[in-house]
């Protein structure tokens, strides 16, 4: 992915914001958006390791909806980024359920790979507290 | 999208990608009035049993299977029906439900066991999570049943909101 460039795939949005941090918000549902994700996923990974990033960021605040096929994408990258060691830190809001119950999940998979970083954000999107 | 029951809103699953955009719409427009949790809730399941039915069903093109959300008391109840095309699927959906009405509170560790063995054996050709992430993130009790080639998953769960 190139830095600053916001990918759109259906209702999902994907933004490389920084070389270490990926931005993701909408939703993502459907078969189509579920096998780009999962694609665009697996190209960040090989820019990851390429660059020799040792920890990278990323921020799910604002994705309100995934499926079971994005949580399999998130599980399959944990894997990947465990085995070439860099970690991954997933910004979160606690004000969404799944956020507040699956990532804690995904943590334990591989506690020293996966770093959880917890915010509070209103629904509407408005001010947060840590 | 029909009104088949006072109570019951359903939705008609036609067997595209596209319809699970329909679910999601449906899912969040059925309980607008309910707390943003069980909304979310209502959402995931919708989405789904929605995404089962697509994939695994036997209907034909134009429709994949039914879901239905409908309200009683304080009890929001998701229901999805349809024809399946193997009998080895239908029975292992019923021995997961099975198995997670009879973990009790013990639901986060089966989904847990779950994403472990994702996480360990990522060639595993299905992720199987959707029941599981419905029980233990949207606090559903599942049932099921099975009978002349049709599988029915009813999901209920306490609706904090007016009816």
């Amino acid at each position: 992915m190139k830095l600053g460039e916001k990918v759109a795939v259906e209702s999902l949005e994907v933004e490389l914001k920084t070389p270490t941090e990926l931005r993701l918000a909408g939703t993502l549902s459907t078969p189509t958006a579920q096998a780009e994700f999962r694609r665009l996923l697996q190209d960040l990974h090989a820019q990851i390791v390429a660059a020799k990033t040792p920890a990278f960021a990323v921020d799910v605040q604002a994705l309100r909806f995934v499926n079971s096929t994005a949580i399999r994408a998130f599980v399959d990258w944990i894997s990947r980024a465990a085995h070439a060691g860099y970690t991954l830190a997933f910004k979160t809001n606690a004000s969404v359920t799944w956020h507040r119950l699956s990532f804690s999940v995904l943590k334990s998979l591989a506690p020293s790979t996966v770093e959880i970083v917890e915010t509070r954000a209103t629904p509407a999107g408005g001010g947060s507290a840590t | 999208m029909t009104r088949a029951a006072q109570a019951e809103q359903t939705l008609k699953l036609a067997r595209k990608s596209a319809a699970l955009v329909d679910a999601q719409r449906f899912a969040e427009d059925a309980l607008s009035y309910c707390t943003p949790e069980c909304r979310e809730a209502v959402t995931l399941a919708v989405c789904e049993l929605g995404e089962n039915l697509i994939k695994y069903g036997s209907g034909d093109e134009l429709e994949a299977g039914t879901i239905g959300v409908s309200v009683e008391d304080d009890t929001v109840r998701v229901r999805a029906t349809n024809r399946v095309s193997s009998e080895e699927d239908a029975l292992r959906v019923r021995e997961l439900v099975s198995q997670i009405e009879s973990s009790g509170g013990a639901v986060r560790e089966l989904y847990r066991a779950r994403l472990q063995e994702l996480f360990e054996h990522p060639e595993l050709p299905r992720a199987q999570l959707g029941l599981l992430r419905m029980a233990f993130e949207g606090g559903f009790r599942l049932t099921c049943s099975y009978e002349r080639s049709e599988l029915q998953i009813v999901a209920e769960r306490t609706c904090a909101g007016p009816p």
